[in-house]
């Protein structure tokens, strides 16, 4: 009995970190979310409702930030899941080039994000860039764009510069669910005659159905906190094309100083991101997962 | 016994984990023997080596003070001054950007009042208002930085080109440069192009220096002519080819190379860049030249100005007389010239000798031309100066001036205090 009560001190160091570094700034957000407090004075006032109102009703910027973060999250859960199953299907048995190519794709997820910025912003430079200078090189210079100065597709280059970065970290997941599949359940298919594209329907992605949950969840919170990419490769522009929640969250508290307001948009954040979640787990149902 | 031990570990545990917090977060002024440390928090990282010798000479004058950079980038500077001077340990001595930054550091009451200071002295009485409010003086701008475009001036010699005096001669101007093959502007669109052509592109369209106040209180639009005209003219330079194609994509570096391989005449930025395009080209030939957007004889101004890197006491600091002290010795104009001839810069600070090439050759925009202050800092809402800022973005992206506008001032109308 002793043990047992002994064993809850083993949650204190994690519990009390927890609740310093996020349920403390949690529920002060949802507090001065209701005030007009500016970050630095020590004065403010109660406004009421007035933040969340001003957010859906009076903030255009706001609006376009969750429009343009939609199309970034869908453009980056799609084209991830896809890149890093794709992949994975090629280099999940343990040969030694296997090995050696799931560390390769793996290297962009080590690199810091603003390193990956400056690499991916000086590729995409309509003049000097690489990108450009390939498609030119090899006679697809119709197809050279301003990828991140033309508004109607710089929310997209930056999602692909995203993909870039993180299929490798979902590659691995992949990975790991596909070789927990069981051989013999690819042996019977075999021997009923399934055709690859059958035996990948029925066998391998029901089964790869944990991972795929893991996948798409964690690449959609990672894809609403594209923060640090998005600030330094086009810092919200042009004309707030590539202005996300979280960017613009950033330029309201530390740029405009109304953390009263910024913390209004903090917590309907949050609840987009709780909802998408839930609604994407109900959806790929991983739970129902049986052999 | 186990559960003792259990706690003697947890809490060994989260005072090492709070510790290293506490360590990370440290620094900056601390007393260091008996000399007294201060923390100088800034921007200029590109200025550290020159500042790193002053302050070597002043440690050398004041054995009993020590002197620390803090340096944070110029677009993290604006974002976290304020914090660090709340907190009180960094930024004994600090520097602010005129504007938005300055407004919202003398609201929160962090500067501490330089009145009656001898050292204001120093410092070009004409320069310094911008730090100055009520007629209290905070802060203190050591930098006179002109936002207006760089030209090649050996490029314009050789082609039998005049400095424009008119939109008309602008225009003609730009038109021989294409001739030649040459870029007339590169802009670089992508980062600080918008807000440093803006504060010239207007200058003449809006004479009113308290046009943004206006807007900012409602009395005035950016569908109004004033800002309608500037967007036409901007669509113009983009329409005509003056400034290079994919303009929105092209961030300042690239905008440099351009007119450091003489690709391109101009640069839409300021004399900051003036050193660094010496540096690329040695052979260039630089001067200052700003659109005049309107006929001759209806302009106002010929450029462009900013009194910034404004120096300041933090009013948290416990270390006042020794931050003082420190920005005394900035303020003689030995240690001025030093800092100006080493990094390029005008300053505000009287008597100060400028020996480059480029600085000498372009003194004479301190006090020969009529130049207005950069517009775009007396804008204090951020919001409102994005919206501002954006109506450029989308005009360049190819949308019509008058819809540009619309499009902003809802933005304005939905920020407006």
């Amino acid at each position: 009995m002793k043990t047992s009560k002994s064993i809850y001190l083993f949650f204190l160091p994690g519990l009390i970190l927890y609740s310093l570094f996020f349920l403390y700034p949690t529920i002060s957000a949802l507090f001065y979310s209701f005030t007009d407090w500016d970050g630095l004075s020590a004065a403010f006032q109660f406004v009421g409702i007035d933040n969340y109102t001003r957010a859906f009703t009076g903030d255009s910027i706001f609006r376009k930030a969750i429009g343009n973060n939609l199309k970034f999250m869908l453009t980056v859960v799609v084209f991830q899941t896809l890149v890093a199953l794709a992949f994975a299907l090629i280099v999940i048995k343990n040969t030694k080039t296997n090995v050696f190519l799931r560390a390769l794709y793996f290297f962009p997820t080590i690199l810091s994000s603003v390193s990956v910025a400056f690499i991916w912003a000086f590729i995409y430079d309509p003049s000097m860039g690489i990108l450009n200078q390939v498609l030119s090189l090899v006679g697809l210079d119709f197809l050279a764009q301003n990828w991140l100065g033309d508004a109607n597709i710089a929310i997209y280059s930056l999602a692909v510069t995203q993909v870039w970065f993180h299929a490798g970290q979902m590659l691995i997941i992949f990975v790991a669910g596909l070789q927990a599949i069981p051989e013999e359940l690819y042996e019977v298919a075999k021997i009923e005659g399934a055709s690859k594209w059958q035996t990948f329907r029925a066998v391998t992605w029901p089964l790869l159905a944990p991972s795929a949950t893991i996948v798409v969840a964690y690449t959609t919170i990672q894809s609403f906190k594209a923060f640090d990419l998005v600030f330094a490769m086009t810092g919200g522009g042009p004309n707030n094309s590539t202005e996300i929640i979280a960017t613009y969250i950033y330029q309201v508290a530390f740029g405009s100083y109304q953390f009263g307001y910024a913390s209004s948009i903090s917590v309907i954040f949050m609840v987009i991101i709780a909802l998408i979640t839930y609604l994407q787990f109900k959806a790929l149902r991983s739970d129902r997962v049986s052999y | 016994m186990k559960k003792k031990l259990w706690l003697a570990t947890g809490t060994i545990g989260l005072g090492l984990v709070l510790g290293a917090c506490a360590g990370e977060s440290g620094g900056g002024s601390s007393e260091n023997g008996d000399a007294t440390q201060i923390s100088f928090m800034h921007w200029r990282g590109e200025d550290k080596a020159v500042l790193d010798e002053i302050i070597a000479d002043f440690e050398e004058a004041n054995p009993d003070i020590r002197v620390e950079q803090n340096i944070y980038p110029s677009d993290q500077y604006q974002a976290t001054a304020q914090r660090m001077l709340q907190e009180g340990s960094t930024g004994d001595v600090f520097t602010s950007f005129p504007g938005a930054q300055f407004e919202s550091i003398e609201s929160a009451g962090f500067f501490e009042d330089l009145s009656g200071e001898e050292f204001i002295s120093n410092f070009d009485e004409s320069l310094i208002t911008v730090g100055e409010r009520d007629g209290t003086q905070y802060a203190l701008p050591y930098q006179l930085v002109f936002n207006m475009p760089v030209y090649n001036k050996g490029m314009f010699d050789e082609l039998g080109l005049e400095v424009p005096k008119s939109w008309t001669e602008f225009q003609e101007m730009a038109d021989t440069l294409l001739e030649n093959d040459i870029t007339p502007i590169a802009f670089p669109g992508a980062d600080i192009g918008p807000n440093q052509f803006m504060n010239s592109m207007m200058m003449n369209n809006a004479p009113d220096e308290d046009v943004f106040e206006k807007l900012q209180n409602g009395e005035e639009s950016l569908t109004n002519e004033w800002w309608v005209k500037t967007l036409e003219d901007f669509k113009l330079l983009a329409d005509k080819g003056y400034i290079q194609d994919n303009a929105l994509g092209t961030n300042q570096d690239s905008a440099m190379a351009m007119v450091a391989n003489e690709e391109a005449a101009m640069i839409a930025t300021g004399s900051y860049h003036m050193a660094s395009l010496i540096a690329l080209n040695p052979d260039l030939e630089l001067d200052l030249l700003a659109p005049i957007t309107v006929e001759e004889s209806e302009a106002t101004y010929e450029g462009i100005n900013t009194a910034t890197f404004m120096l300041a006491v933090n009013s948290n600091s416990e270390k006042k007389d020794q931050a003082k002290a420190f920005i005394d010795y900035l303020s003689q104009p030995e240690v001025a010239s030093k800092y100006a001839n080493e990094t390029g810069q005008h300053l505000t600070v009287n008597n100060v000798e400028y020996e480059s090439k480029e600085l000498k050759n372009t003194a004479y925009w301190i006090d020969e031309r009529k130049t207005r202050f950069q517009p775009r800092f007396l804008i204090t809402n951020a919001q409102i100066e994005g919206a501002v800022l954006s109506s450029i973005e989308n005009v360049l992206g190819g949308e019509d001036p008058m819809a540009a506008a619309e499009a902003a001032q809802q933005i304005v109308d939905e920020n407006r205090e």
